[in-house]
């Protein structure tokens, strides 16, 4: 045959194959993304949603993410925690080189220091303890046990206690380092951050990311727990009201006033006020210490410039400036506290809660913005107070900055490998430049990935209609549709075109950007579930919870309907069937009645529940919003059955957790 | 004749003094065998600041007092009293328990409509619809180490305060044979339950171990055989102190060392009366709150305060065949009392018209063998 008819046999079989081949190929991405115009390919699903597979584990890289450090009294050291890579990185501040690696737990987040400089405590969020870390060998000496989720921490002038902001289990721990076990558990707020301690060490303050208990579509009131050292039990809760995700805490040299960042979410008007400026604000609280002391709320944003995410904050050595990092806006604030301090004495008293809306008052006490790397989060002051260190988390890098010229000095490169797509989807989700104004990230209503606990009106359907519970991203991967309403077949459509269009009313993400993002989500994980042990091996009560999750009769032998059995719509792995469904839960301001099955992974972790975050409880789910037995038949079961249930529940999803730190 | 003196702060009765003859005993350092005596009185009411005169429980922690009304919870500090209520995080108006846990300093409410926690300020709700609560009606609560124990209408709930589990226990998975508990106690490692019908429940934490003390008389109204158990199934409180468990039922008293079982009635010894509504022991001594009056008893030392029909007080102290009945000029608020607690030295006892207050005396007292 000649060479010519082959070709031309080729080209007719490929015209043939390719055709009804790219057909049915865009057809098939049409149908399983609902995306009819973004040009997706293969590779999304096929690449980024495979996690854990062949093609995503060969992109796969060891980044460092720091996240908080610490200054050895000398300030010759810098103790970082590399949040990704579950190690304390030991930094020669002068130089600017990694000396050392020192293996800890996993998912390390604060690091802080033995008075004597000796031994750094490292709180390893996922492991839920402390590793004890003598600095000298450089060996991991002990592990603490503490409460699940431990963040923050900070150990005592006299160097005899360790307090530990426990943020899965809402508590604080209070460790006695002479014997190396906690000596005392106190309630704090609902998953508490970090911990600062009073100039004269007579008290602990501790922040909280997600509100108090408050009726539903209400306003969030979170709280910053004080601990008195004396008699270590709880002495006061400052209430911030309307406001949450209070991260950072320090305090003017002084003890006069402790600042604490904050942001305001605007979560019970419709989204539709992006365009004024509501949807998110973002601040300090400044707040007397002392038994009764004023709180005050000052936002650090302009009229129509946002600072997205405040993270931590770092008073200066002279007290005169307070600095804070937004982890959304790649900005470090440098904030002048006496001009703080003027404007709250020259101010009435009943004026002062006007300032927590006032967007054109920064310009009073801020003095400059300083450009950071990616996601500026910890920060730490040398000792004499003339560097400033922050932890630019997304660059694996930190930045030094000299406090007197306000202006970045340097950088030290800490080894982490460039970018891949997840890892530009991380900074995609983190930076509020997609958004109108920088009035917010991903991240401002998902911190790391999860939710912030609130309810928001984000359908342009009306004001007020089809209010929506703000779910988790974790473990999303295999979960699709999106969206209570199940609208969105996957993540490219939630986050494509549209969602620029009603909500962050900016340009929407280019493909590529998209492609990203998507990958950095479906990458996100829960952790370890603390109520799953290792062994698999569940606890009578869970045991009992489970038959009552899978059966097919009631307690009194009746047959219960397929459709209105647990396992039905929630079956494993994924305990969701995908599908939409009526359980009776909608409410007079739903405008339909099904809704999206969601899974039930970590759900411990995710109050409130059902669609609208009515039930702010688990037991609520039936008590009071399931008499119906439409959604699942439970008026049958006693409640000590019910209790049961939930400890099932609990169970589900997640890694098992460590049996020796289950954080409990 | 015995003298008997009472020191100045803590005033305190020699208890575990033989007796023969007449003989003085002496004034006493606290110790673990003297049985405190007050009578001088201080009432609180409702035109001190308390919500109601009505007070159903008292609870001291530190500097501060606890008070459950049928209309409020009030808290007395720096000579004080501020009150709570519904508007301010209360479950329900009628509070009927309150303990503070020792540690975390945590105050744990029972009312008629759930569990408070009251946390340096901050009110959280339990109850049979936001929680693992077995029912909203809480006639006690106790707290030690990681749980919170609350004794229901329907059995007995647990509360891990780290892990937010919650377990009950009731008919069927105990030995109790009526859901209905009353009082519970947390002490060293052991609770012990009060079951109405069902007599004492105890658990030994560590050891997840459950145990019931029963009246092997049954349910009869009179003590057949003396001694032979617990008087009654119809409990009503439980302290548990120094290896010593003290069960209060509506049809008198119950001691038990461990070895031995010792019934106290109103007929045969100073109880005030059979119908005892709390008891809590401190040390060796039981302090019985019955609607008769207020009893001090350490197994051997009686002090008994009543208020006279004139508003007097009127205290008797008797060990073995010798008493003394003294008057005075203050009294408890009213003989039908709730509740007590110890702040310090001074008594602190809830009544059906207000809270009173015992403070420290000066003087001899003279005993008379009968």
């Amino acid at each position: 045959m000649r060479p010519r008819w082959v070709a031309v046999i080729l080209a007719v079989a490929a015209v043939v194959i390719l055709t009804p081949g790219f057909y049915f190929s865009r057809r098939h991405v049409r149908f399983m993304s609902g995306n009819e115009s973004a040009g997706l390919n293969c590779m999304p699903c096929h690449l980024y949603l495979q996690q854990g597979g062949l093609l995503s584990r060969l992109g796969e890289r060891d980044y460092l993410s720091p996240l908080h450090l610490a200054v050895s009294p000398d300030g010759t050291r810098l103790y970082v925690t590399a949040e990704e890579a579950d190690a304390l990185l030991v930094v020669d501040a002068t130089e600017g080189t990694v000396l050392r690696r020192i293996a800890v737990g996993r998912q390390p987040h604060s690091v802080a220091l033995h008075p004597n400089g000796g031994t750094a405590y490292v709180s390893n969020r996922w492991s839920n303890s402390v590793s004890v870390v003598d600095l000298a060998s450089g060996a991991v000496v002990d592990a603490l046990n503490v409460g699940a989720g431990p963040a923050g921490l900070a150990a005592t002038p006299d160097g005899a206690s360790l307090y530990v902001a426990n943020a899965m289990s809402d508590d604080i721990s209070i460790v006695d380092l002479a014997r190396g076990q906690e000596r005392r558990r106190l309630s704090a707020g609902r998953s508490p951050q970090s911990v600062g301690l009073t100039p004269d060490g007579e008290s602990a303050f501790i922040t909280s990311r997600y509100t108090n208990g408050v009726p539903h579509r209400t306003t969030p009131i979170t709280e910053v727990t004080v601990v008195s050292a004396g008699t270590e039990r709880v002495s006061r809760r400052a209430l911030l009201r309307s406001a949450h995700d209070i991260e950072g805490i320090d305090f003017t040299p002084a003890g006069d006033l402790a600042v604490v960042t904050l942001v305001r979410p605007k979560n019970l008007l419709p989204a539709t006020q992006v365009g004024r400026g509501w949807m998110l604000t973002f601040g300090i609280g400044v707040i007397e210490p002392g038994p009764g002391g004023r709180v005050v709320q000052l936002l650090l944003d302009e009229v129509n410039a946002f600072f997205a995410d405040p993270f931590d904050v770092v008073i200066g050595a002279q007290g005169r400036h307070a600095f804070v990092t937004h982890s959304g806006a790649d900005v470090v604030s440098v904030i002048d506290l006496d001009a703080v301090r003027e404007l709250i004495e020259a101010t009435p008293a009943e004026r002062l809660a006007d300032f927590a809306d006032h967007l054109g008052l920064s310009a009073r006490y801020v003095v400059t913005r300083i450009p950071t790397g990616a996601n500026p989060k910890g920060l730490a002051l040398s000792p004499d107070g003339r560097r400033l260190y922050v932890a630019e988390r997304l660059e694996d890098r930190i930045a030094v900055i000299d406090t007197e010229a306000l202006e970045v000095v340097g950088t030290i490169e800490l080894g982490g490998p460039s970018p891949n797509r997840i890892r530009r989807g991380a900074r995609l989700f983190h930076r509020a430049d997609h958004t109108f104004q920088g009035q917010f990230s991903c991240r401002s209503c998902h911190p790391e990935g999860h939710h912030d606990a609130l309810t928001y009106d984000l359908e342009p359907d009306g004001l007020g209609l089809n209010v929506v519970n703000n779910l988790s991203l974790r473990g999303l991967a295999y979960t699709a549709p999106y969206k209570w309403t199940g609208k969105n077949a996957s993540l490219y459509r939630q986050c494509g075109f549209r969602f620029a269009k009603w909500l962050t009313r900016t340009e929407p993400y280019t493909l590529d950007e998209l492609y990203s993002l998507v990958a950095y989500i479906l990458s996100l994980s829960h952790g370890p579930n603390r109520y799953r042990p290792a062994s698999g091996e569940l606890t009578a009560a869970q045991e009992r919870g489970k038959t009552l999750f899978e059966r097919e009769r009631t307690s009194e032998g009746r047959p219960i309907p397929s459709e209105n059995r647990c396992i039905t719509c929630h079956p494993p792995p994924r305990f969701t069937n995908f599908q939409l469904a009526d359980v009776g839960s909608g409410g007079p301001l739903d405008t339909q009645g099904e809704f999206d099955t969601p899974h039930l992974d970590n759900l411990y972790g995710q109050a409130p529940y059902l669609h609208d975050g009515r039930a702010a409880t688990l037991e609520e789910i039936w008590t009071k919003f399931g008499g119906d037995d439409r959604h699942g038949v439970v008026n049958d079961l006693t409640k000590a059955q019910l209790n049961d249930l939930i400890e099932y529940l609990k169970t589900l999803g997640g890694e098992p957790a460590d049996e020796e730190r289950s954080g409990r | 004749m015995r003298r008997l003196r009472g020191p100045i702060g803590p005033v305190l009765l020699a208890a575990a003094v033989s007796f023969s003859g007449t003989r003085e005993l002496g004034a006493q350092e606290p110790d673990q065998g003297s049985v405190p005596v007050y009578h001088d009185w201080r009432t609180f009411t409702v035109a001190d600041g308390l919500p109601s005169d009505k007070a159903m429980a008292v609870r001291v922690d530190g500097d501060r007092v606890w008070v459950g009304t049928d209309h409020g919870l009030a808290v007395y500090e720096e000579g004080r009293w501020r009150s709570y209520g519904i508007e301010d995080g209360l479950a329900h108006d009628v509070v009927l328990s309150i303990d503070v846990h020792p540690e975390t300093g945590d105050v744990w409410i029972g009312t008629l409509g759930g569990l408070n926690r009251w946390s340096a300020g901050r009110w959280e709700t339990f109850d049979q619809l936001n929680s693992g609560l077995a029912n909203d009606v809480v006639y006690g609560v106790a707290a030690e180490g990681d749980y919170v124990w609350a004794a229901t209408a329907a059995g007995a709930s647990r509360f891990n305060v780290r892990t937010g589990e919650w377990t009950i226990f009731d008919e069927k998975n105990t030995a109790m044979h009526e859901p209905w508990t009353y009082g519970v106690h947390a002490a060293g490692g052991m609770v012990y339950i009060a079951a109405w019908g069902g007599g004492v429940l105890e658990y030994e934490v560590a050891a997840a171990r459950w145990r019931d003390y029963r009246d092997p008389d049954g349910e009869m109204e009179i003590d057949l055989f003396p001694h032979d158990g617990l008087v009654h199934d119809v409990t009503t409180s439980v302290s548990y102190e120094g290896g010593v468990l003290w069960a209060a039922t509506y049809f008198g008293l119950s001691r038990y060392d461990g070895a031995r079982w010792r019934g106290y009635f109103d007929h045969d010894s100073p109880l005030a009366s059979n119908f005892i509504n709390f008891v809590r022991a401190r040390g060796p001594v039981a302090w019985i709150c019955t609607d008769q009056g207020l009893n001090a008893f350490d197994g051997n030392t009686w002090v008994t305060y009543q208020r006279d029909s004139l508003g007097a007080g009127a205290m008797e102290i008797q060990h073995g065949d010798a008493s003394v009945r003294r008057r005075s000029a203050t009294a408890i608020a009213h003989n039908y009392v709730l509740g007590v607690d110890f702040q310090d030295e001074t008594v602190w006892v809830a009544t059906a018209q207000g809270v009173s207050r015992g403070v420290a005396f000066w003087e001899s007292v003279n005993l008379v063998g009968r």
